[in-house]
């Protein structure tokens, strides 16, 4: 009961506020019912046996990213605050497109071949703690864990030669 | 079926709950980014997408009973954290060039 209880309020919480993100005019308004969502989905994550990737859903998600889109418009000012949208001419296709993805979700869903998919699954073994996960990046998933090293180097060096493109454009060094 | 088990049918959420729950949030997203004109809101809904996914990624590591679906879900934070940092810094790059908010005048690719 108290699963469908929370079930029920997180996914309410993620919902709506995603619905808020998508239809608020205000940008800044927006970046903050992103958090709304975030946090539902890591106490989502938290009733499916994940609370190490509910915290690190927080830290990086709600922390990093969040405060990150918040300082970029915070930087940027008004003008990144006005939002002329779309969906005049080109409306009929947004919809369809919307429309046909849910469709095919919906049937996949009834229509799986999956055992058990309709009914709640029992979770017997440790799959989510820290030492779990552990074992598991670093006994199956190593490359993976090392790709993953890569990408965020490539990430970091890209941002510095964007802001110092930026920089020398405006004849600094 | 154990009692217990039975017990834990009854009272639980199903594994396609939360799998509609993510078919809905993805839904949600991808309405976002046929919506939005202005790239960081567009970024905004880009999360929602990648959220959505960890969602079923989440899900279906409970449904299998092993952590390869969470590992899946780490890896896509790692890389939803270096795809917002590239394009923040495009973002600012583009903005600070042209002073427009605005993807449809993003139409040439000249430095």
């Amino acid at each position: 009961m108290g699963e469908q209880i929370a079930f029920g309020l997180t996914a309410a919480g993620i919902v709506g506020c995603a619905l808020l993100v998508v239809l608020l005019k205000n940008a800044f308004q927006a970046a903050v019912a992103l958090i709304g969502t975030l946090v539902s989905v890591a106490i989502l994550f938290v009733l499916q046996h994940a609370p190490f990737v509910a915290f690190v859903q927080i830290i990086v998600y709600a922390g990093a990213i969040v405060t990150l889109f918040l300082f970029v418009l915070a930087y940027l000012g008004e003008r990144a605050l006005s939002d002329p949208d779309r969906l005049e001419h080109f409306e009929v296709f947004s919809w369809i497109t919307i429309l046909v993805i849910t469709a095919m979700g919906a049937i996949v869903m009834f229509t799986t071949a999956l055992p058990n998919f309709h009914t709640v699954p029992e979770t017997t073994e440790d799959i989510g703690s820290p030492t779990a996960l552990g074992f598991a990046f670093l006994r199956e998933h190593l490359l993976p864990f090392e790709a993953t090293s890569l990408v965020l180097l490539v990430g970091a060096v890209g941002a510095v030669v964007l802001a110092k493109r930026a920089v020398m454009a405006e004849g600094g060094r | 079926m154990n009692a217990l088990a039975h017990a834990a049918a009854v009272t639980g959420v199903p594994h396609s709950s939360y799998i509609g729950l993510s078919v809905l949030l993805f839904a949600i997203g991808l309405f976002g980014v046929a919506r939005r004109r202005n790239p960081l809101l567009l970024l905004l809904s880009v999360e929602l997408l990648l959220n959505a996914a960890n969602v079923a990624l989440i899900g279906f590591s409970r449904y299998w009973n092993n952590s390869d679906g969470q590992i899946f879900a780490l890896v896509v934070m790692v890389v939803a954290a270096a795809e917002v940092v590239i394009g923040l810094g495009l973002v600012v790059a583009v903005f600070r060039q042209r002073r427009a908010l605005d993807v449809d005048e993003m139409t040439e690719l000249r430095g």
